[in-house]
């Protein structure tokens, strides 16, 4: 079945955008992806990340899970999976602080975002980092919220 | 942990947010029968009311009839008497509810602290002592009162009393409701001896959420955050206070002549980076295709911005990978490291990413 935007608009219960193409087909793509100011790294570009002692994994609903919301409570990034194809965990660490977990796909899965639309990722293992800019004389990077 | 008890301490947390918001006028018997009962519980008379419209006012006027003594004038705060025997009454109930109450649920308490009360102390500190802290340096002096005040003490115990079902004494209930009284009814207070000055809440306050757990900050980009009725007002830009002109009337010339960074970078955000750049003339640094984002380009500048070297900056500006509405692209600007020339090495850093990945960046939407 080809995914659309609004095939996964359906599925999940989110709204986009109507100004967004909603019948174009998502590519599936196996490599670096950005949408905003989150970007999805496949787990071979990563040299030293690693998992909590503890880390809990669990298994993207149908509906999908949120990972990150955006400013003022809306415009969330959601991870979109078919039933047992996906697990996700935030349970990992980083150098620079910017990963906010992994997830493991043995099937296509999406990225869907109300204004950004839809990134489609080929089936393994990736990290999701959200995007930092530079702060003079604070605490020397801040991260992006958009 | 239950969901109920997750979605019964939000409902908490949004409740006592709206505490912490409200432009109602104050509740002037409420706040003075609870306050006075509170002097009864240390061990004094009640004492009279002096009302003022705002903080700023409580600051800069003396009650009428009262010569203050030094050690209880404003700027001393942190010295005032009477602060610490209120703080002592209810700090003594907050340990004995914790060694009670958290003995029994230990999972609750870590909850309530991250869902109730660290939102809500974070929302207090972005918004009213934000503003007062800018006003006047004096006011910092008394922060362990006015960190006494927050709703977010009343919001915990409040959460803890509705997700744990445990029940508290009458007597615990009776101090508990008196210290949230002037928290739902009123602005802040300061208690001296036969005398205390009572502040109404302000008339307007507008906020933006912040962070993943409710946090707002102040924010308004068409006028003052914060007005009180006597005409104090305070400007905020995404949480960081600024004068009148970075919201009203932003310009490059009033962007060079000003010397605190963060309040040029709000007065630029207002602007629009792009639009800042053109406008500034900014030195072009160097160029290239965003890779991902076809016929887009990312653009680096010198800022000439920086005070010292250390914070030397430079600013990638992006085209968005997706469309607006209107069918325009969004364009923004990112400060970066000042050590980079090429633009790929510093949208690459934005992302944890060297150069060379960030150049097999496949798609951008």
């Amino acid at each position: 079945m080809t995914v659309t935007l609004a095939s996964l608009s359906e599925q999940t219960g989110l709204a986009v955008l109507d100004h967004l193409d909603r019948s174009v087909s998502i590519p599936v793509v196996d490599g670096i992806q950005a949408q905003g100011d989150l970007i999805v790294v496949p787990m071979a570009e990563t040299q030293s990340l690693s998992f909590w002692p503890k880390a809990e994994w669990t298994d993207v609903p149908p509906e999908g899970v949120e990972l990150l919301r955006g400013v003022a409570g809306g415009n969330p990034h959601t991870l979109v999976a078919d039933p047992g194809t996906c697990r996700w965990t935030r349970g990992v660490s980083e150098p620079g602080g910017l990963a906010i977990g992994v997830f493991e796909a043995s099937a296509p899965v999406y990225l869907l975002h109300p204004e950004h639309g839809a990134s489609g990722c080929a089936p393994g293992r990736y990290v999701v980092r959200r995007q930092r800019e530079y702060a003079p004389g604070g605490w020397g990077s801040r991260l992006v919220a958009d | 942990m239950s969901d109920d008890a997750q979605r019964e301490a939000a409902a908490v947390r949004a409740e006592w947010l709206g505490h912490l918001l409200s432009t109602a006028p104050a509740d002037r018997p409420a706040a003075e029968a609870a306050i006075s009962e509170l002097y009864r519980l240390i061990g004094l008379d009640p004492p009279r009311f002096h009302w003022v419209p705002s903080p700023l006012a409580a600051l800069e006027t003396v009650p009428p009839g009262v010569r203050p003594r030094p050690s209880e004038s404003m700027n001393r705060l942190s010295e005032w008497p009477l602060p610490p025997r209120f703080r002592r009454l209810v700090g003594d109930l907050f340990v004995q509810l914790d060694t009670r109450v958290m003995r029994s649920s230990r999972v609750l308490d870590p909850m309530i602290r991250q869902l109730v009360r660290a939102p809500i102390t974070d929302s207090a500190r972005s918004t009213l002592r934000m503003a007062l802290l800018g006003e006047h340096e004096r006011f910092g002096q008394g922060s362990a009162w006015h960190a006494a005040l927050c709703p977010s003490w009343s919001a915990h115990y409040d959460a803890v009393r509705r997700t744990s079902g445990v029940v508290y004494t009458s007597e615990e209930e009776r101090l508990l409701d008196l210290w949230a009284t002037p928290a739902r009814s009123c602005g802040w207070w300061w208690p001296r001896e036969g005398v205390c000055v009572v502040s109404e809440r302000p008339v307007e306050i507008h906020t933006e959420v912040s962070g993943d757990d409710g946090e707002v900050r102040l924010h308004r980009s068409d006028g003052p955050a914060l007005r009180y009725a006597d005409g104090w007002d305070v400007h905020a830009w995404h949480g960081t206070r600024v004068p009148a002109w970075v919201v009203d009337d932003p310009s490059v010339e009033r962007i060079a002549r000003e010397a605190n960074v963060e309040v040029r970078r709000c007065a630029v955000e207002n602007i629009g980076w792009g639009e800042y750049i053109e406008r500034a003339g900014l030195r072009p640094v160097a160029a290239a295709p965003d890779p991902g984002n076809p016929g887009s380009e990312l653009r680096l500048y010198e800022t000439g911005l920086e005070e010292t070297p250390q914070q030397a900056a430079r600013i990638l500006l992006a085209v968005n990978g997706s469309v607006e509405r209107d069918g325009s692209r969004r364009r923004y600007g990112l400060a970066v490291p000042g050590v980079f020339d090429d633009p790929l090495a510093a949208a690459g850093w934005t992302y944890g990413l060297s150069a060379e990945q960030y150049a097999r960046l496949v798609r951008r939407t």
